[in-house]
């Protein structure tokens, strides 16, 4: 078995060889083929990567409740206000909801007042936002220094804040944060923690950070919030779902439970990170095979320089093909070693695009900063495809080289 | 539309022979040739191979008739250009998948029965035309045919060269190979033992029947 297949091989790298300038130009066709499926599979990767790292700042879990503000039904009797508070957050976050892992209430300021963060040297334009201890954990927020929110910090209101990398160096520059005191308007804060740095710069340039920078925030318990505001106010929820494809039903137990308790004055509406994620992915998915269509485009024509070798192989070696059926070659014998000159063409042009791929690769990684190391799978995946180009570009020529007639072959001029 | 180029042949040779067959061109000796050599096949009647009726058998069964049994030599010699003589000659033993150890044994045994064995590293285009011919004829000899089946083996050669050609030939012969040989030359023909003349598709003398 294995004579048999080094006794085929070598008589194909015998007759490559016999032609190699053709042969290396065929082989080049399907290097460039090979190589742009692969530099293109490589990119759409990385900029999944990119994408999905950006996203997953959100926590990919997560998902949103709030007021829907088109409730203006004339048979509901329309409040003003979040149709969120203390009253029914207390049930949401008892475990009300299966799907629901953890919830978080998320305070905001009220809308165009200015609130004032100082030391008495600096100053810092973060946003605030009131939270509960689970936020953090909900939005994959790491703290760098210090300690996070404890459920003690929200049931006794206190003053105390955890930074977001931005806001820490705007009021306390490069010196740890943890411990020192600073102002939100009139009411002393200690800050007690400082969070890791989250890049959205990508999701930011094309206008889809949510608006709002990640870094230059203030987290402070929701209840000191409400208590500075004078109100007991949710603006809206922040949930994490138990799995990413629970997302929807933990977003409407949630609002289940809202209508539950204020249905009668507000609709509800959610946001979640899984839709994102699906349209990110559908996008992503969509631009690939846009790019993976044009570069197969080239390997098709690596695949017709193989066909058109072959059959001015097959002609130019009608003769030969007439000896060996002579001396005891079977049509199959013929058919094989047709075929395996096509696939040792395509594979090598496979393993040179391979190659090609690979370095754009690292160039483009070392270039952009993401990590475009080319998978196994992406290998994997070229080299069969290689291997078949091979096969059907060869299969034609092959055939008709398989079927001559031993005598007319031999006639051959 | 069949258009019958043989007629009425009935033919037997024995093993052991040496039987040319002559004829002027289109009187259909190649064609008898290439029945016998089982690379055509025949349209009616029948031909029968060392005891095996063969005018049923499909292409792979010829194929692995003639690798068995009968082994070929070409008036333009057929050798593969860009390979040595030796592996020339190893090229039948590869569709008879013989070990490539011991095919380049045998393949060098048969050079030397042939005596170029001292070129078998040579391509084909380094070599004279009687030597080229003579590796030909090692790659016939290489997988102990009983058969050997020659068109116009001297035809590319000078008289001198077709004359040790045939010299070779009926060595071979004495040492019990069966030749089947078309030419057109009187004096080739001569090497053998028997001559068949055919004319318009059927046997017209025959001196060994």
């Amino acid at each position: 078995m294995i004579t048999f297949f080094l006794d085929r091989f070598s008589e194909a790298i015998y007759a490559l060889k016999d032609n190699l300038r053709r042969t290396l130009l065929s082989i080049l066709g399907i290097a460039v083929g090979i190589a742009a499926v692969m530099a293109v599979g490589t990119i759409s990767k990385g900029g999944n990567y990119l994408i999905f790292s950006e996203l997953e700042t959100f926590g990919l879990n997560s998902l949103w409740v709030f007021r829907d503000r088109g409730d203006k039904d004339p048979n509901r009797r329309v409040r003003e206000g979040s149709g969120i508070d203390n009253e029914v957050y207390q049930v949401l976050s008892s475990g009300c909801c299966p799907a629901v892992r953890r919830v978080s209430a998320m305070v905001h300021g009220a809308p165009g007042k200015r609130i004032i963060v100082q030391t008495s040297n600096n100053y810092s334009n973060a946003r605030i936002q009131g939270v509960d201890v689970s936020l953090t954990t909900i939005a994959n927020d790491v703290i760098t220094q210090g300690r996070p929110l404890r459920d003690r910090d929200v049931k006794s209101r206190r003053a105390v804040a955890i930074l977001g990398p931005t806001a820490a160096k705007d009021l306390f520059g490069a010196a740890s944060p943890v411990g020192r005191e600073f102002r939100i308007d009139n009411l002393k804060f200690t800050a007690i923690g400082v969070l890791q740095e989250k890049s959205r710069d990508f999701l930011a340039s094309i206008g889809s950070s949510g608006g709002q920078d990640a870094n230059n925030r203030i987290l402070i318990p929701y209840t000191t919030f409400q208590q500075m505001q004078g109100h007991k106010n949710i603006g809206y929820l922040q949930a994490e779902a138990v799995t990413l494809a629970q997302a929807l039903d933990a977003a409407n137990q949630i609002i289940t439970v809202l209508e539950r308790y204020n249905g009668r004055h507000y609709k509800y509406k959610s946001d979640t990170m899984a839709t994102y994620i699906k349209t990110t992915q559908r996008i992503l998915d969509g631009v690939a095979m846009i790019g993976i269509v044009a570069a197969s485009v080239s390997l098709l024509v690596g695949g017709m320089g193989i066909m058109n070798i072959m059959s001015t192989s097959v002609l130019e070696r009608t003769r030969e093909i007439g000896l060996r059926k002579a001396v005891g070659a079977r049509r199959s014998d013929i058919m094989l070693q047709f075929l395996l000159e096509a696939v040792v063409i395509s594979t090598a042009g496979g393993i040179i695009g391979l190659t090609l791929g690979s370095v754009a690769s690292v160039v483009l990684a070392e270039i952009t900063g993401f990590p475009l190391t080319p998978s196994f799978v992406v290998i994997v995946v070229a080299l069969l495809v290689s291997i078949v180009v091979g096969i059907v570009s060869g299969f034609l020529p092959a055939r008709r080289a398989a079927r001559l007639h031993p005598v007319e072959a031999l006639r051959y001029e | 539309m069949v258009l019958p180029i043989l007629r009425g042949i009935s033919l037997k040779v024995d093993a052991g022979e040496f039987v040319a067959i002559m004829g002027p061109s289109g009187s259909g000796k190649t064609t008898l040739l290439n029945i016998i050599g089982c690379l055509d096949s025949i349209d009616g009647g029948s031909y029968f191979l060392a005891g095996e009726r063969v005018e049923q058998a499909n292409d792979d069964d010829l194929a692995r008739i003639r690798s068995k049994h009968i082994g070929f030599v070409f008036q333009l010699f057929n050798l593969i250009p860009r390979v040595s003589a030796l592996r020339n000659v190893e090229l039948p033993m590869i569709y008879s998948n013989i070990k490539a150890a011991d095919r380049q044994k045998k393949a060098l045994l048969a050079l030397e029965k042939v005596a170029v064995d001292d070129r078998a590293n040579h391509n084909p285009n380094q070599l004279s035309g009687g030597q080229q011919q003579r590796v030909a004829i090692a790659r016939a000899l290489v997988n102990d045919p009983e058969l050997l089946v020659a068109d116009e083996p001297t035809g590319s050669l000078d008289s001198t060269t077709g004359q040790e050609i045939m010299e070779l030939f009926r060595r071979l012969n004495q040492s019990g190979t069966t030749i089947v040989m078309v030419t057109h030359e009187e004096e080739i023909a001569a090497y053998a033992k028997r001559i068949v003349r055919l004319k318009d598709g059927i046997i017209a003398s025959d001196n060994g029947a």
